[in-house]
């Protein structure tokens, strides 16, 4: 199995797409914490300033983009195989198919956690710089930040596992990277906006305030900003992503894994 | 020893049968011509035997176990399929550096490999920028990677100059000689011609023939050209005592599978007058041809 999680990460690291991505991760977050910096303390935002901790932490936990970019990398893990036939040489080196979809989810997991890394550092450097620009104490303590950042690691690595699952699921590049987005950013949003009790279990959601965002900074869309209802506890949130990774993964090794390879 | 066995392999899709009921055998080192036209179901056959396609109907085993159950399965068959192309973006050497690591080959197989295909000064070239003749190289390269004793190969001729498949022919001489098992499919006898000691023909999913190449050439040989002025008539009698009789002009019959002899006695018996008989010697793709169109060309038309 090592054998089979080192090639899957030899993989990645042979596709310029996953620096790309990486890039692209990177680039949204330090934009979205700038955003949140411009909004914070401003009248009318509704989001406090930097200078006490809510504002700062606006700011510090803006890594929920960054966690979506990991989901799909995750999914292009699982299907990009299928848009260039590479996924015949993996099935002929490896037939028993369950095997390679749980080496991908591995693999999968350790570079998510690096986008949830560099995203978490990119956010809380960016709240830090500014609120040394203006001369302000910092309002939170370290080991929340360092709590929060972690948080982000944990979220972008489980996002990445259930961007597996899905992408092992339906076998469509494009589809999956563009369900990926429809769901967080408008599905989420419209299930969250109208049902607050059910907004913590949902499954980006939930990534996201395993960073430390405010529950009503964790949704990406519309619903953004929309107050009301508490976080699960962190390991819960955690386990209910595993979870629903796990059911996604379990239904496509019944269904789509056992598919023909033409 | 028979290395491959295929056993009333069956594909539908949709409904569709694309492979039927398809058996045959491949010795230990042998190097056997998987032949058929385009279409005729050898690239889903090869694609059951390597698990990757799932039978409706039948077993296709290795070694006598089924490809998923093979230990380390790249050691045992090296497989070069069209399709199994590499990443465009990643270079050749990284593409079997990463095929090394998953079939557990030591790493600098993947520079030896490249070697064996004349590939090793575009070992650092995107995938993406071969040509399709570099492609197939590469696939071959895949396939030689961890040394297997059996090779499956599909249509590896495909996209390459005349040079290339020159190279081709050597290549597989060479691994026969090696005493290496050889399953190399192609739409084109020819191409495998010179290299394969015995055929198994598919044609529209069905098993046409299984035999060997000498066999091959002894059956099918004799063409027997004949002009009369009652051409249908005669290949309709032709047709009735199983040759194959095809009208090719107001007054020529083709056959194939009767002598001079046996024609001449019948169009006698008939009193069917005959200006002209050549005998002739057809080549294997001829023969080829009329076995995988078999169907078409029993047809009497007048």
């Amino acid at each position: 199995m090592t054998r089979l999680i080192r090639t899957e990460l030899l993989k990645l690291a042979t596709m310029r797409l996953t620096y790309g991505l990486l890039a692209v991760a990177a680039a949204l977050t330090a934009l979205f914490s700038l955003l949140e910096n411009n909004r914070a303390g401003t009248s009318g935002t509704g989001v406090p300033p930097t200078s006490i901790a809510d504002g700062l932490r606006t700011v510090t936990t803006v890594t929920g983009f960054a966690m979506l970019i990991a989901a799909v990398l995750g999914s292009i893990v699982a299907n990009g195989e299928f848009r260039h036939s590479t996924a015949t040489l993996t099935y002929l080196a490896t037939p028993r198919r369950a095997r390679v979809l749980g080496a991908k989810a591995i693999a999968a997991v350790s570079v998510g956690a690096v986008f949830g890394l560099v995203a978490g550092i990119i956010a809380t450097g960016v709240g830090l710089i500014f609120v040394a620009a203006h001369g302000d104490h910092v309002a939170l303590s370290t080991s929340t930040l360092i709590a929060d950042v972690a948080g982000a690691v944990v979220g972008a690595a489980l996002l990445a596992a259930l961007g597996v699952a899905v992408g092992s699921l339906v076998r469509s590049q494009l589809a999956t990277v563009i369900g990926i987005f429809v769901w967080a950013i408008i599905i989420e949003s419209i299930i969250g906006g109208l049902y607050t009790s059910v907004r913590p279990y949902l499954p980006c959601t939930a990534a996201t305030t395993l960073a430390g965002a405010k529950l009503g900074n964790a949704a990406f869309g519309p619903a953004h900003g929309l107050n009301g209802g508490g976080p699960l506890p962190f390991a819960a949130a955690a386990a209910l992503i595993a979870a629903i990774a796990a059911a996604v993964a379990l239904i496509a090794s019944r269904t789509t894994l056992r598919r023909d390879i033409t | 020893m028979a290395v491959i066995e295929v056993d009333g392999l069956t594909k539908r899709f949709d409904g569709l049968t694309v492979v039927d009921h398809v058996s045959f055998t491949v010795e230990q080192g042998s190097v056997v011509g998987f032949l058929g036209p385009n279409g005729a179901g050898k690239t889903t056959t090869l694609r059951m035997l390597l698990g990757l396609v799932t039978p409706s109907e039948g077993t296709a085993m290795i070694n006598g176990c089924r490809y998923a159950d093979l230990v380390d399965p790249l050691h045992v068959v090296g497989a070069a399929l069209e399709s199994s192309l590499a990443y465009p973006g990643r270079s050749a050497r990284n593409h079997l550096r990463i095929a090394a690591l998953a079939s557990g080959a030591a790493p600098q197989r993947a520079d030896e490999a490249l070697g064996l295909v004349d590939l090793t000064g575009a070992a650092d070239r995107r995938v993406g920028q071969f040509s399709l003749g570099m492609r197939q190289r590469l696939a071959l390269a895949t396939a030689l990677l961890c040394d297997p004793e059996i090779l499956i190969l599909d249509e590896p001729a495909n996209g390459l100059d005349p040079e290339g498949v020159h190279w081709l022919r050597a290549l597989l001489r060479h691994l026969a000689e090696e005493g290496r098992t050889v399953l190399v499919s192609s739409h084109i006898l020819a191409e495998v011609a010179q290299t394969v000691d015995s055929v198994v023909i598919l044609d529209r999913g069905r098993l046409v023939t299984e035999s060997s190449l000498a066999d091959l050439t002894i059956r099918g040989t004799l063409v027997v050209q004949v002009r009369t002025p009652r051409a249908a008539e005669l290949a309709e009698l032709l047709a009735v005592q199983c040759a194959t009789a095809t009208v090719t002009g107001a007054d020529r019959v083709e056959i194939t599978g009767a002598t001079s002899e046996q024609i001449g006695t019948l169009a006698a018996e008939h009193a069917i007058p005959i200006f002209e008989t050549t005998t002739e010697a057809a080549d294997l793709e001829d023969i080829f041809l009329r076995l995988t169109t078999n169907t078409t060309r029993t047809e009497v038309t007048p």
